[in-house]
């Protein structure tokens, strides 16, 4: 069957052709795939970059001191949290540490970082170790004290 | 998007039934098909559904869980397994089966790995639990281990054979994750110089320096070269991920350095291996068979290749496992394995951005050195294929056959999609 053997020879051609579309097929969306998400991330960056020229805010929530419910801090480039007088936010509360956390920018983004604290730091109730990006809205807990970081 | 990834998700699946359809029409050129003879061909067909239905099954999972992990990365491995199925079955029929069964493990693995995000995270805090279990997993060899195809680092458990160093890895990694990020302050303020370099005090290196002294240790002992040089270089690339302090760097090529040089001139299996890249021709038919045939693949494949099962591979020792890619290269020419290579770029790139996207520090030291564990695989063994650097044997990630390598491979690929998971602001 000469025509049988030249349909299966010209089939398997097309397969075997086939196998490197399919590769390059898989790679052309791949590459576009990552090519939209780079062009969103980039906008969403610089959207970022430009409404962060502001500056962000600590609000308290929730306090031991009704009084203090409602106070806010604004601050741009770091705010310090403790009960040592060389704090930006001084709170009067054994539970807190003389140096308790630290809020600073980076590329952007506000990072909040437990200073070894006795009592820990807690975001959205979850004890922090270390470090950690704050987004908007995030609630810190420390101590008696609740504070919500806005931008 | 979902729709998108699933016309990913054709590709492997086309790669697939065209490369088992090319060599089932191989068998029967003259158009003839006996009914028993097909069956025990198509013996693997069950295995093969049953890999093709989880696959799906995953995929299906991934996209339709919140909050939406990564959907690219999981595609992307099966594209790479499906190239790594069709070229065993092409090169080592009798392997195809067994290579089907460790993929399903190794899915089952990674569906595991999907379900255990939240530990993932508690078990960083164990770092140097995890450091010494990396140690003896690795030392293990020294004393119990079996010498399989020249390195001892081989552990036979009943029917198994197992491949201690490819789980070492993964504890490195983890272990290197926890560690730099609690220490990365103090790595990266320089404490002393020394000429140009500047580092921090002694005790807060001594575990990197341990790493590299295992790193050594596995190369002399187990002459086991490919995975000292990937131990290594995690070691060295997550430390200057961590820090940003390119002294580390600069010690690390001068140890390496010097490790290279004593080692050369003591051990035997070191000179060979080099004097073979320098020059493969003192020696073609004996030492340097295995580089000298596979230097002839890349040459007779050229740019558009011989074709799939049309040209000679199986001349290569061990093609079905380190030699892999010298098998692509030579069937699918410069185009396809230039679009292999192109596939683990990609791979990398989307790792990165998983890693950048993370919010714990730990957490993208994590993903990150996942990431670079892949890379550093396929840099190593493809540069080893290609004579670009001398050849150390360890597997191409996905593709390449072995238990071990797979199961291993989707537990890393698993940290990665796990931790990809995007937290959603609670309050918008």
């Amino acid at each position: 069957m000469p025509t049988m053997a030249l349909f299966i020879k010209i089939l398997s051609v097309i397969m075997e052709y086939g196998m490197l579309l399919w590769l390059l097929y898989f790679v052309s969306r791949s590459v576009r795939y990552i090519w939209l998400d780079m062009k969103k991330t980039g906008k969403e960056l610089s959207d970022k970059a430009k409404a962060s020229a502001g500056e962000a805010m600590l609000t308290v929530v929730e306090s031991g001191d009704e009084e203090q419910v409602g106070r806010r801090f604004a601050f741009s480039d770091e705010i310090r949290i403790g009960r040592g007088p060389d704090n930006d936010i001084r709170i009067f509360d054994s539970f807190v540490s003389h140096h308790h956390a630290v809020v600073f920018l980076r590329n952007n983004l506000y990072v909040i970082e437990d200073l070894g604290s006795r009592n820990h730091t807690y975001v959205n109730d979850r004890q922090l170790s270390g470090k950690a990006y704050l987004k908007a809205g995030d609630l810190i807990r420390i101590g008696f004290l609740t504070l919500k970081f806005e931008r | 998007m979902n729709s998108k990834s699933w016309g990913l998700f054709a590709a492997p699946l086309g790669i697939l039934l065209l490369g088992l359809g090319v060599l089932f029409l191989k068998q029967h050129t003259n158009g003839v098909f006996s009914l028993p003879q097909v069956a025990q061909e198509f013996g693997y067909l069950p295995w093969l559904l049953a890999a093709i239905l989880l696959a799906a099954l995953i995929q299906a999972m991934l996209l339709h869980s919140r909050p939406q992990p990564d959907a690219w990365l999981f595609p992307c491995a099966m594209l790479l397994s499906s190239v790594g199925i069709v070229m065993i079955a092409r090169l080592k029929p009798a392997l195809l089966v067994p290579q089907i069964r460790w993929l399903i493990i190794g899915m089952l693995v990674f569906l595991a790995m999907l379900r255990m995000g939240n530990i993932l995270k508690k078990v960083t805090q164990y770092q140097y639990l995890i450091g010494l279990a990396c140690i003896f997993l690795l030392c293990l060899p020294i004393f119990l281990g079996t010498e399989i195809g020249g390195s001892r680092n081989w552990l036979l458990l009943g029917p198994f054979r197992v491949q201690p160093s490819e789980f070492g890895k993964i504890l490195l990694v983890f272990f290197l994750s926890a560690y730099l990020s609690d220490h990365r302050q103090v790595l990266s303020l320089p404490n002393f110089r020394l000429f140009f370099l500047q580092l921090p005090p002694l005790r807060f290196i001594a575990p990197l320096l341990l790493i590299w002294g295992i790193a050594i240790l596995m190369f002399v002992v187990q002459k086991d070269l490919g995975a000292a040089l990937l131990f290594f270089g995690i070691a060295v690339l997550m430390t200057y991920m961590a820090t940003g302090n390119k002294s580390y760097v600069f010690i690390a090529l001068l140890f390496f350095g010097v490790a290279a040089a004593v080692s050369y001139a003591l051990f035997g299996h070191v000179r060979v291996r080099f004097d073979i890249w320098l020059n493969p021709w003192q020696d073609p038919g004996g030492m340097a068979y295995q580089v000298v045939q596979s230097m002839f693949s890349f040459g007779s494949g050229g740019v558009w290749g011989t074709g799939f099962a049309h040209g000679h591979p199986e001349l290569i020792p061990e093609v079905h496992t380190d030699f892999i890619f010298a098998a692509v290269a030579e069937e699918l020419g410069l185009i396809g394995s230039l679009l292999l290579m192109l596939i683990y770029a990609l791979f990398f790139y989307e790792g990165i951005r998983i890693a950048l996207g993370c919010r714990e520090e730990g957490q993208i030291f994590l993903v990150a050195g996942c990431d670079i564990v892949f890379f550093l695989q396929a840099f190593i063994i493809i540069a080893g294929v290609t004579k670009f650097l001398p050849l150390t044997g360890i597997t191409l990630p996905f593709v390449s056959y072995g238990g071990s390598s797979i199961v291993s491979c989707f537990i890393l690929l698993g940290v990665m999609v796990s931790l990809s998971r995007k937290e959603r602001n609670a309050h918008g």
